[in-house]
């Protein structure tokens, strides 16, 4: 073998070590994705293998796959869930909070976002500590002040609770947001002829669709899955969330499996409908002002 | 289009005052532009006319109207922001048509008042394009038509073309010179840099700290400033100063020693004349070093720019603030040593106190 020869073998060989090592490299990290992927998405794997298993499937094999998808389960679990009234008042009180949230959060969150005094670092601050106050804290204040004012078991008062819990978090998402829109757009508005609330109403307010569909989804999943403040304050059975009834389904003395797990999956389908639907809006605003 | 006055006009931000009284005439028609260097206030100038900062003290008139609390829109003025600030959601024709669309004007009007000025600008082909997808002359020029369709009485630009790369801005500097031919507007253009001073103004305000330090022509500027600070300011390259002692003064002339220039005495002709002893700083621009001048001396070179048509070159000594430069033309070369023979006329030399920096004339 010449030595040119013996210099190309030698390149070829550890070329192919090279590409041995990346390709080694890529498997690797993939396999811990996937692991991890895996790892996350065990309970709701497992939440829908027992939705479809019959009472003596669950008794003999709980951890085994379903012989057959047995549909019964979410027939008992609709009819007796009152499932269609249930997911329309979680609809009806998670949009109603979002739309409150999104239009007081917003409109609040521009003075304090422009305005540089005490008064507002200081609202700021209060929202902050809104934020980290634990939610078990408000429970006793919530119940007593709506019982004073006649919004137990209404419409009404679940959303306004829900509104003033949820209202510093889209303060302090639109806050940060604002502060970073130059204010040179307001001020070429005011050129424009434009008085405060058109400003606000056709310059600020279109620039935080990203961050409003951002802002919405974190609602929608606190709201829609939030069991504490329906169960204290709604009682009427006509008025209960998905979340509620699916809780009917855990006894006091037991947990009827065939009818908890598939009314626990039909809850949640419409939020990951939801979710499917504002992805591409979402990590919009999740990366929004990462790029100029 | 009108007349701008301003009447010691003052701005402070709580005790702190940033515009000191500030006097000025922009007649109407004029394309006036106001440079300093940063935080010499130029910027809050233009938007106390703007609108966009309350005017603390003084008097403020556009067109003989007196606007100094009036509200930004009611001014009769549009601004062009170095930001370009077009409402990013908005595609041009909207960003465009938003101001007449708020002010009420009727869609006929406003369609015609916006392709008149997309037909100026030569916007016709984006005019459903967004801001994010232009160029950054294009959006410039959004940010102009949004001005000119509000028909103002006063153009205010804040440093317009200095997010362009060179070769836009001299393009744009041109395209902005020839709108101000046929608007026949007057307007108000905020730069530091004094070649867009230079060439586009027909009136130049120099400032330093919140004062205007000499306004007029830019030629005028050139030529015959009031100060060490606006004769170092206008002029590209600047004036060389050089420090020196009047060491005489006979038959209306002092004559002047300059150390740096090897003692050389220059005779100045003033009318004010200073007194013998006095310190004094003389100014001689670059291309003011001519072969023939009767002055002669030689400085030590140590670099040469070549320009190509023109070359400079830099002379360093110990105790220089800047170094002396010296305009070369033709095949002008220093010597080996590195030291270069230059000469130049005592007439186009200019007196400055030394001590307040103002003017000797």
């Amino acid at each position: 073998m010449s030595l040119s020869e013996t210099a190309t073998a030698h390149s070829a060989t550890s070329l192919d070590w090279d590409l041995i090592r990346r390709r080694g490299k890529s498997v690797f990290a993939h396999g811990i994705v996937l692991g991890l992927v895996g790892v996350m998405l065990l309970p709701l794997i497992y939440m829908v293998m027992m939705s479809f298993k019959t009472s003596t499937e669950i008794a003999q094999d709980p951890l085994g796959l379903p012989n057959t998808l047995y549909w019964g389960n979410y027939m008992e679990a609709l009819a007796s869930m009152g499932y269609v009234r249930s997911v329309i008042n979680s609809m009806g009180i998670t949009v109603s909070v979002i739309l409150v949230v999104v239009f007081a959060g917003a409109m609040a969150a521009y003075p304090l976002a422009r305005l540089e005094n005490r008064i507002s670092r200081v609202i700021v601050m209060v929202m902050a500590l809104g934020l980290a106050t634990p939610n078990f804290v408000t429970i006793t204040p919530i119940y007593v002040i709506f019982r004073d004012l006649g919004l137990l078991d209404s419409y009404l008062g679940i959303v306004l609770a829900f509104a003033a819990l949820k209202l510093p978090l889209a303060v302090f998402f639109y806050t940060s947001f604002i502060a970073a829109i130059p204010i040179e757009l307001e001020e070429a508005a005011r050129l424009d002829n434009c008085n405060n609330w058109q400003v606000f109403w056709h310059v600020i307010r279109p620039l935080l669709a990203p961050v409003t569909a951002t802002l919405s989804l974190f609602v929608m999943i606190m709201v829609w899955n939030d069991f504490i403040y329906p169960l204290l304050l709604l009682t009427d059975k006509d008025k209960l969330t998905v979340m509620i009834a699916v809780y009917k389904f855990v006894g006091n003395t037991g947990i009827d499996p065939t009818k908890l797990f598939p009314a626990a999956v039909l809850g949640s389908i419409p939020l990951l409908i939801m979710f499917a639907v504002f992805q591409r809006k979402i990590m919009a605003g999740a990366t929004a002002g990462a790029v100029k | 289009m009108a007349e701008l006055a301003l009447k010691n006009a003052i701005k402070r931000y709580g005790a702190t005052q940033v515009v000191h009284g500030v006097d000025l005439q922009v007649d109407d028609g004029d394309f006036c532009v106001f440079v300093g260097p940063s935080g010499c206030g130029k910027s809050t100038l233009l938007r106390m006319i703007a609108g966009l900062e309350e005017t603390s003290d003084g008097r403020m008139t556009i067109g003989g109207r007196d606007v100094t609390h009036a509200d930004p829109a009611k001014r009769g003025v549009a601004m062009v922001f170095q930001t370009y600030a077009l409402y990013p959601h908005m595609t041009v024709r909207e960003n465009m048509s938003f101001g007449l669309k708020i002010g009420g004007t009727e869609k006929s009007e406003i369609k015609r008042k916006v392709d008149a000025a997309a037909q100026i600008l030569k916007l016709d082909d984006y005019m459903d394009r967004k801001p994010k997808a232009l160029s950054g002359g294009q959006r410039q020029r959004v940010a102009i038509g949004r001005a000119i369709v509000r028909q103002p009485d006063v153009f205010l630009f804040d440093e317009p073309l200095s997010n362009l790369d060179a070769e836009l801005r001299v393009e744009m500097r041109v395209e902005i010179a020839k709108l101000h031919k046929q608007l026949g507007a007057t307007m108000i253009y905020v730069t530091h840099d004094q070649v867009e001073a230079m060439t586009m103004a027909d009136k130049i305000v120099v400032l330093r700290d919140g004062r205007i330090e000499q306004a007029g022509v830019p030629v005028k500027l050139y030529e015959d400033p009031d100060n060490l600070f606006v004769a170092g300011f206008i002029g590209s390259p600047r004036m060389n100063f050089f420090a020196g002692t009047v060491a005489r003064v006979e038959a209306g002339i002092a004559h002047v020693t300059l150390p740096r220039l090897g003692g050389v005495e220059v005779p100045v002709s003033v009318s004010d004349l200073p007194a013998a002893g006095q310190a004094v700083k003389l100014g001689l621009r670059p291309e003011h070093f001519e072969p023939g001048g009767a002055i002669q001396t030689e400085l030590a070179i140590d670099v040469i720019e070549n320009l190509g048509g023109v070359s400079y070159a830099y002379s360093s000594a110990e105790g220089d603030e800047h170094p002396v430069i010296v305009e070369l033309r033709g095949k002008t070369r220093p010597g080996e040593s590195g030291a270069l023979s230059v000469a130049f006329d005592p007439s186009s030399v200019l007196l400055f106190d030394s001590e307040t920096g103002q003017r000797i004339r």
